[in-house]
C-alpha cells in the first residue's frame, strides 16, 4: 500500500490536476453554449438548463453571417491546403532527389527565409498588395484571392521541411531502377514518388489546413468586408470587447468551428507526434 | 500505345496550363504598367520569362519542379523582406504616404484661398461647345455667365431661363449634364478650375455651388519650392518628406510624401529617449515572456511526461485529455480565455471568489498571458518529452539502478541531462516562436494595459511584434517606416537565435 502511494499516487495527483486545468476552459465553453441566457456570467458550474438557442442564433441572426464565415474558411484553407501541398511535394522531390548546382546554398537560404515570421514583413505585404490592388482590384488588398496568394508564399519553405523526413525514407534505389529503365525525372515523380508519398501528402495538406485555419493577422488585415471574413476573424470581431453580451453565441460558434479541427488533429496524432519528435530524437 | 496517348495528353495539359498562366500574367503586366506600378510589372515580366523558358525548354529539370514555389516565395516572402528593409529607410507614415509628385499636386490643390468678398454662385454643370463648363448664377445681383476652363462668357438675363429662385437652368449652346455624367466625373470634379477673371477661378463645392478662389501656393519646379503669393512666404523641401516654411520650421504644408531619410529611424532608436525607452521596456518584457513561457511549458510538460512514464491506470485517458488544448484551434482558445478573465462575469474570478481586474493591472495581465500560454503550450512539451524519454536507452538507467542509484538520482543525473540535450533545439525554436507570438498578445490583452510611462503606444504586455503592429496599423498615426525599422531589428534577433538552434540540431547537414 505504501509502495502504491509512493509510486502511483503522485502520478494520479499530477494527472488529475493537469486534467482539470486542461479541461476547464473547454468545459466552460460547452456549458456556456447550452446556457439559454447566453451571458458570460457563470451562475453555476453545473448546467441547470439545456437550450440550443445560442446555436440557433448563429444560423438565424442576420448580423452574424456564420455560415458564410465557415464557407470562406473552408474555401480559403482548403485551397491553400491543396495548392501548398502541390508546391511542397514537387519542391521536396527536386531538393531531395535531383542533383543541381547551388542546391546546398538554395536549401540554406530557404531555411533562413522560412524562419522569418511572415508577420514581420506585414507592413511591406500591406503596401505591396495595396499597389497590386491599384491595377488588379481582384487580387489585391481586401480580397480573398490576394490573401491566398500571400499564404502560398510560405508554402515551399515550410512544406519542404515537413516532407523531407518522409522523402528521405523512400529508398533511392527505386529512383535509380526507374532511371535505368529509362524513366525521366517527371515520370519518376508521377509514377513512383507521388503514389508512395500520397498518404504523407494528405497529412501535410491537413496540417496546412489547420495552419491556415489558425492564421489570424493577415486574414484580419485583408478581409475587412463582413461577408468575406473567416471564422476566426468573424468571431473575433463579433465578441470584440463585448464579451458579456455575445458570449453564448460565440461559445457555440467556436465549438462548431473547433470540432472538425480537433477531430483532424486527433486522427493525425500519430503523424504529428512522430513529426515533432523525429527532428529531436535524431539530434 | 496507351502510354503514348497518356504522354501526349499530359503534354497538351501542360501547354494549356502554361498558356493560361502566361495569358493571365500578360494581362496583369499590361495593367501594372498602365497604372505605373513598374516594380511589380517588372517582377511579373521576369516571372513570365522564367515560366516560358523553364517549361518550353530543358534548361533545368529541377527548376520545372520548384519554379512555382520559388516564384511565390520571391513574391510574397523575399520581396516583402527586401521591401521592409527599404521602407525602414523612408519617412513613411500617415501624412507622408504618397509620392512626391502626388504630394505637390495635392498641396497645390489645397493651396487656394477664396476671394476677399467670398463670392459664390449657384451652378449647373454641363457642356458648352463640347467642353466642360458651368452655368453660374448670382440671383441677387442678377449676374449670369457660362464659365469654361478658358473663358468667362457673361450672359444677359434675357437669354437664360430661370427657375423660381432666379437660378439659371438653361442657356444657349449650353447643355446641362445628367446625374450619371456628373457621377462619372466623380472626385475630379472639385479639382476643375473654371475661368473667372484674372488669377481668380471658380471651383465647385459639391455639384450645385461654385466659389471664387485663387491660387495662393505656387510651386516653382526649378527651385523645388512653394511660394505663398499673398504674403511671400517660401516653403522648402525639409528632406524629411515635407515642405516647410523657410523661416519657421514648425509651419509644415500638408500632405507630405514618403521620402528617403536613410538611417534616421535607426538613429532615433538609439538617440531619442522617447523612442528608445518604450522600445527597451517592450524588448525586456518580450524576452521575459518568451523565456517564462518556454520554462513553464517545458516544466509542466516534463512533469506530466515523467508522471505518465509508468503504466498507471487511466494513462490513455489522461493522455487524450492532455492533448486537447493542443488540438483546439489556438485562436478559439485564446478568445475563450479572454472571456474567462473578464473582471465582472469571468469564470476565473467566479471560481476563486476573487474580484481581480485582470487586464487593468500590468502584473495581473502579465500573469494571465503566461498562464494562458502555459495552457496552450504544455501539451507540445509533454509530447516531446515523452517521445524523447523513450529514445533514451533504458540500459543506462538500469545500469545506474544496479549501481545503487535512487530513482531521483537517475532522473537528475541521467535522464534529465540526456533529455535536455535532445530537446534543446526545440526549446530554442519555441523561444523564437513565442518571441513573435502575436496572436496570443493581440487577442488576449491587445497589449494593454497601457501606462503613461510606456509612451504613446506600448502597453504592459506588448511584445515587440504587437508593438510593431500597433505602430504600423494603429488608430492614430500609422508609421510604416518606423515599424519596418523595428521589424528589421526583430528579424536580426530571431535569425540569430534560430541559427544558433539550427547549428545545435545540425538539421542542415542532412541535406546534401
Amino acid at each position: 500500500m505504501t509502495n502504491w502511494l509512493r509510486d502511483k499516487l503522485w502520478r494520479h495527483v499530477v494527472g488529475v490536476t493537469v486534467s482539470f486545468f486542461a479541461l476547464f476552459p473547454l468545459y466552460l465553453v460547452i456549458i456556456s453554449s447550452i446556457n439559454p441566457t447566453g451571458s458570460l456570467q457563470v451562475s453555476s458550474f453545473i448546467p441547470r438548463e439545456f437550450s440550443l438557442i445560442n446555436y440557433k442564433k448563429l444560423f438565424n441572426d442576420p448580423t452574424i453571417p456564420y455560415l458564410i464565415w465557415m464557407k470562406n474558411t473552408l474555401v480559403i484553407s482548403g485551397t491553400v491546403a491543396i495548392l501548398s501541398v502541390i508546391i511542397g511535394a514537387s519542391s521536396a522531390f527536386a531538393f531531395s532527389r535531383l542533383k543541381f548546382k547551388g542546391k546546398r546554398f538554395t536549401i540554406q537560404l530557404l531555411f533562413l527565409l522560412q524562419m522569418f515570421p511572415a508577420i514581420l514583413a506585414l507592413s511591406a505585404v500591406y503596401v505591396i498588395m495595396e499597389r497590386v490592388y491599384n491595377f488588379a482590384p481582384h487580387l489585391g488588398l481586401g480580397t480573398q484571392p490576394g490573401l491566398l496568394l500571400v499564404y502560398l508564399g510560405g508554402a515551399m519553405g515550410v512544406n519542404i521541411w515537413l516532407l523531407k523526413g518522409f522523402v528521405d525514407s523512400i529508398p533511392i534505389e527505386l529512383d535509380e531502377a526507374a532511371k535505368v529503365d529509362g524513366a525521366s525525372a517527371m515520370q519518376t515523380y508521377w509514377q513512383i514518388f507521388i503514389p508512395l508519398a500520397a498518404p504523407i501528402l494528405a497529412v501535410v495538406s491537413l496540417l496546412s489546413f489547420i495552419g491556415t485555419f489558425n492564421e489570424f493577422i493577415l486574414a484580419r488585415l485583408f478581409l475587412i468586408d463582413m461577408n468575406s471574413r473567416t471564422v476566426a476573424v468573424g468571431l473575433q470581431g463579433f465578441i470584440g470587447g463585448q464579451y458579456s453580451q455575445n458570449w453564448g453565441a460565440f461559445a457555440a460558434g467556436s465549438i462548431i468551428a473547433s470540432v472538425p479541427i480537433v477531430i483532424i488533429f486527433l486522427s493525425l496524432q500519430k503523424y504529428i507526434i512522430s513529426g515533432l519528435t523525429a527532428g529531436s530524437v535524431k539530434g | 500505345m496507351l502510354e503514348k496517348v497518356k504522354h501526349n495528353a499530359a503534354k497538351v495539359l501542360k501547354y494549356l496550363f502554361v498558356a493560361l498562366t502566361s495569358a493571365l500574367l500578360l494581362m496583369l503586366i499590361q495593367s501594372a504598367f498602365a497604372k505605373k506600378e513598374y516594380e511589380i510589372g517588372a517582377f511579373l515580366v521576369l516571372a513570365l520569362i522564367a515560366i516560358l523558358v523553364t517549361y518550353f525548354s530543358n534548361v533545368s529539370i529541377p527548376l520545372k519542379f520548384f519554379l512555382p514555389g520559388l516564384l511565390f516565395l520571391l513574391a510574397f516572402v523575399v520581396g516583402p523582406i527586401l521591401y521592409t528593409v527599404v521602407m525602414s529607410t523612408f519617412q513613411y507614415q500617415t501624412g507622408n504616404y504618397i509620392s512626391k509628385p502626388e504630394a505637390i499636386e495635392r498641396v497645390r490643390a489645397l493651396g487656394v484661398a477664396p476671394d476677399e468678398a467670398g463670392t459664390t454662385f449657384d451652378v449647373v454643370i454641363g457642356k458648352y461647345n463640347n467642353q466642360i463648363a458651368i452655368l453660374a448664377s448670382d440671383p441677387i445681383n442678377k449676374k449670369y455667365s457660362i464659365n469654361t476652363l478658358t473663358e468667362n462668357i457673361e450672359l444677359a438675363v434675357n437669354v437664360v431661363s430661370l427657375d423660381e429662385n432666379g437660378v439659371a437652368k438653361e442657356a444657349p449652346d449650353f447643355s446641362p449634364s445628367n446625374t450619371a455624367e456628373i457621377a462619372a466625373l466623380d472626385r475630379e470634379i472639385s479639382n476643375i478650375r473654371f475661368k473667372y477673371s484674372g488669377d481668380y477661378f471658380i471651383s465647385l463645392q459639391g455639384t450645385s455651388v461654385g466659389a471664387v478662389a485663387r491660387q495662393v501656393l505656387d510651386y516653382d519646379k526649378n527651385q523645388d519650392k512653394f511660394t505663398n503669393l499673398i504674403n511671400g512666404n517660401q516653403y522648402i523641401d525639409n528632406g524629411k518628406g515635407n515642405f516647410v516654411n523657410k523661416n519657421d520650421s514648425e509651419e509644415v504644408l500638408q500632405p507630405g510624401w514618403r521620402s528617403p531619410i536613410w538611417f534616421s529611424h535607426y538613429i532615433d532608436l538609439i538617440k531619442d529617449k522617447n523612442v528608445r525607452s518604450p522600445l527597451i521596456s517592450v524588448f525586456i518584457w518580450t524576452v521575459v515572456f518568451a523565456s517564462l513561457t518556454v520554462l513553464t511549458t517545458f516544466a509542466l510538460g516534463l512533469l506530466i511526461a515523467v508522471a505518465m512514464s509508468k503504466p498507471i491506470r487511466g494513462r490513455r485517458v489522461y493522455r487524450s485529455i492532455f492533448i486537447l488544448p493542443y488540438a483546439m484551434p489556438s485562436i478559439m482558445s485564446i478568445l475563450i480565455w479572454g472571456g474567462m478573465f473578464n473582471t465582472e462575469f469571468g469564470a476565473i474570478n467566479t471560481l476563486f471568489g476573487t474580484n481581480i481586474a485582470w487586464f487593468q493591472s500590468a502584473t495581473f495581465a502579465r500573469v494571465a498571458v503566461i498562464l494562458v500560454n502555459l495552457w496552450l503550450g504544455f501539451p507540445y512539451f509533454y509530447l516531446i518529452s515523452s517521445g524523447a524519454m523513450q529514445a533514451i536507452p533504458s540500459e543506462l538507467s538500469e545500469a545506474a539502478a544496479i549501481d545503487g542509484a535512487t530513482p531521483r538520482q537517475i532522473f537528475y543525473k541521467i535522464t534529465l541531462p540526456l533529455l535536455l540535450k535532445i530537446v534543446s533545439p526545440l526549446l530554442i525554436a519555441s523561444f523564437a516562436f513565442n518571441f513573435n507570438n502575436f496572436n496570443l498578445i493581440y487577442l488576449l490583452t491587445g497589449g494593454g494595459p497601457r501606462n503613461e510611462l510606456d509612451g504613446q503606444i506600448a502597453g504592459a504586455t506588448d511584445i515587440l511584434i504587437s508593438y510593431t503592429y500597433k505602430i504600423a496599423f494603429g488608430s492614430n498615426v500609422q508609421d510604416l517606416g518606423f515599424a519596418s525599422a523595428i521589424s528589421v531589428i526583430i528579424f536580426l534577433i530571431v535569425a540569430s537565435i534560430s541559427l544558433y538552434g539550427v547549428k545545435k540540431s545540425k538539421v542542415l547537414d542532412s541535406f546534401s
